[in-house]
């Protein structure tokens, strides 16, 4: 039985690894620009669609095919802050955490039904990044988790230090904690933001693209991770990096675990989602700001 | 302001005198998320066709047929929202649907709006046990089909089932049916059938948690009943496979959704599909008659894509509803209602017509010759036409 249990706990750690990588990105978005990013999981969306076109129609290997699709979505989100998020930072728009909230999520409808238009309701499997699965002793891991995993952390590793070590991470946080100030002393927190924003969807894509090969790809594979997002950037603290990446893994371990120890077996799965909502309720009545949050951010 | 009435008056007077031109018929199909969109696109294309035929042979009542088919998205809401739409519209009749739970909410309507309904793909026994009198299916009811479904689960042996079902009123209703039959009878060698099952949203996309505690089982089980549509239907399929735990020698997999019979199958599970049990209502050593035989040519012709018994559920249909509406020569729903009863239509699944029998209650008004057969693929990126046969059953109640 034991076996069972770290079979449980291996599948966890995988899951929320994968969750990190959406979620990080929807973090970064918000500790720079103050906004929610109601068009994340679509961002997903279209990293796993260009991801499969460049490696099923332009023959890219599938490993490459995520990291060009990454810069494909970057390339879309720059565009959509540039064309649509821009007008935030001018006096013309007075509600602006209202418009970037119908903004974002006018541009999710948008992403999805487009999807749905140019590449059919059908679900996709792009390439395997490594077909087959590893034994592990009694432990059976499919190769796309532990090349998803892997890969995951890798991004991770540099988002974390190019955010802690470089310039450019310290221009972007500097943003994130005073526009003014950054603004004054030589930041342009606008390009901080556009930078923030491209990054952030890109990340998205990332996820979206590594996940094609294990979860399957269709115009609504957004829909959930997007939801799963807001929940792991609320219990890790809103705008906190670290604390999306302790959340995910957490969210991972939960699911996993909870759904095999609920009381009714039977429906242990039926509520798998609810699970993390619950680990939320739990976490923000002792700590409303979430796990490693500060305790008020408004976009100014 | 008075000029402008009036312009709008002829404009509306010239709207209603082109609507006497035609005959308006409804579809109702999920066309988009969550919703099953593939089966819903399918059935639409088959509709679509039928409707293009009919006209290419002039109509019926001397009139050409429209046909507007509404999106249910797979939402009891949408389904409820899109049959109150086509009503208002002034259709004569309404054909589709492929989700039970929004079929359950779509025949509120046609009963409340008084709109002739043939459900194309929806299975729940409930859909037809309320025996409304302006609801008809072409599809088998789940006790149809799934008693013979545990019929044969008895008759190879199994003694250990599992199945994850899908949180919806087909799945659940799938899962009803097979937990009361192998729950009261034994199986061919006289041992009792333990039949466990676990419930999911239809938004899991990671079945692993419980694929491993199904794996870690003593005795593991050699049945698996995947009782999912979709994405869902895939995945299970594949992160089975993926943990060593289904199809093998042990456990085998049988995907009870749709979804098994779509070329995205294949697509999605690779190699892991290979042994894969499903069902299908359509397979050619049920007679591939010639309307079978000119249907797939024309879909195949038309749509580039083989047609399940989705697209031929929907298909016939529309031709049962046109040909109800000429036996009655009349739009008059009860007219056509009354036709509905008498109907003998020769389609593509066979000789359409629908019981008036009240027991058992799912009875009413349901196509009782619906034939399905339990199929396996044995090899990799085979056709569903070309499986091989294990359980054949021409459905008798």
């Amino acid at each position: 039985m034991l076996e069972f249990y770290l079979a449980q706990v291996v599948n966890g750690l995988i899951v929320g690894l994968i969750y990190a990588l959406m979620a990080v990105g929807l973090s970064l978005i918000f500790s720079v620009l103050k906004i929610v990013n109601f068009a994340h999981g679509d961002c997903y969306m279209i990293g796993g669609f260009f991801s499969y076109y460049l490696a099923t129609l332009l023959g890219f290997h599938p490993i490459a095919a995520v990291f060009v699709g990454m810069l494909g979505v970057m390339a879309v989100g720059i565009l959509i802050h540039q064309l649509l998020l821009k007008p935030l930072y001018t006096p013309k728009v007075e509600r602006k955490g209202e418009y970037a909230i119908l903004m974002t999520f006018g541009i999710g409808i948008f992403l999805q039904n487009l999807a749905m238009a140019l590449f059919g309701p059908w679900t996709k499997r792009p390439p395997d990044f490594i077909p087959g699965v590893t034994k592990l002793g009694f432990l059976f891991i499919d190769n796309n988790r532990l090349v998803v995993a892997g890969v995951g952390i890798v991004i991770m590793l540099v988002l974390l230090y190019v955010i802690g070590r470089t310039f450019i991470g310290k221009a972007l946080r500097a943003v994130s904690q005073d526009r003014d100030a950054a603004a004054i002393v030589g930041v342009n927190p606008v390009r901080m933001n556009l930078l923030a924003f491209g990054i952030g969807v890109g990340l998205a894509g990332a996820a979206g693209a590594l996940i094609g090969p294990v979860f399957l790809i269709s115009p609504v594979m957004g829909i959930l991770p997007g939801v799963k997002s807001f929940v792991i950037i609320v219990l890790g603290g809103m705008g906190s990096i670290r604390g999306a990446i302790i959340a995910s893994i957490l969210l991972g371990l939960v699911e996993s675990l909870g759904s095999v120890f609920f009381l009714d077996p039977t429906r242990g799965l039926a509520y798998k989602n609810a699970f993390g909502v619950l680990l939320l309720a739990l976490v923000l009545l002792f700590k409303p700001t979430g796990l490693f949050g500060e305790k008020f951010v408004r976009l100014e | 302001m008075r000029k402008l009435f009036v312009v709008l008056a002829a404009l509306g007077l010239g709207f209603l005198g082109s609507a006497a031109e035609y005959i308006l018929i409804g579809g109702v199909a999920p066309l988009s998320a969550p919703g099953a969109a593939e089966s819903g696109h399918e059935m639409k294309l088959a509709m679509e066709m039928a409707v293009a035929e009919i006209n290419a042979a002039g109509g019926v009542l001397g009139k050409e047929i429209k046909l507007v088919v509404e999106d249910t998205r797979g939402l009891p809401e949408e389904g409820s929202a899109a049959m109150n739409r086509l009503a208002d519209m002034g259709v004569v009749g309404v054909v589709g649907e492929f989700h039970s739970a929004v079929a359950k909410a779509e025949i509120e309507v046609a009963k409340a709006r008084k709109l002739p309904f043939i459900i194309s793909e929806a299975w729940a026994d409930v859909l037809t046990a309320k025996q409304y009198k302006y609801v008809f299916r072409i599809a088998p009811a789940n006790s149809l089909f799934y008693t013979k479904v545990a019929d044969w689960i008895r008759a190879v042996g199994f003694k250990n089932v599992v199945a994850i079902v899908e949180n919806t009123d087909w799945g659940l209703g799938v899962n009803g049916v097979l937990e009361r039959e192998l729950g009261t009878k034994p199986n061919i060698y006289g041992e009792k059938v333990k039949y466990t099952y676990i419930v999911a949203e239809r938004t899991v996309t990671d079945f692993t948690p419980q694929l491993l505690r199904f794996k870690a089982m003593r005795p593991r089980p050699d049945l698996i009943m995947n009782i999912f549509t979709g994405t869902g239907e895939y995945l299970i399929v594949k992160q089975a496979a993926e943990i060593g735990l289904a199809p093998t020698r042990e456990t085998a997999m049988f995907a009870v959704g749709t979804s098994a019979l779509y070329p995205e199958f294949w697509e999605t599970v690779g190699d892991y599909g290979l042994f894969v049990i499903t069902k299908t209502g359509y397979h050619p050593i049920l007679g591939v008659t010639p309307a079978i035989k000119e249907f797939v040519s024309k879909f195949r012709e038309k749509y580039g894509r083989t047609p399940t018994f989705a697209a031929m559920e929907a298909y016939d249909s529309i031709y049962t509803l046109v040909k109800a509406i000429e036996m009655a020569k009349s739009t008059d729903p009860d007219d056509i209602v009354a036709a509905l009863e008498k109907v003998r239509h020769d389609g593509v699944l066979g000789t359409i017509y629908f019981s008036t029998e009240k027991e058992p209650a799912w009875m009413y008004h349901q196509w009782p010759g619906a034939k399905a057969v339990v199929i396996q693929y044995t090899e990799v990126g085979q056709k569903y036409t070309e499986a091989l046969l294990l359980w054949p059953a021409i459905l008798k109640p």
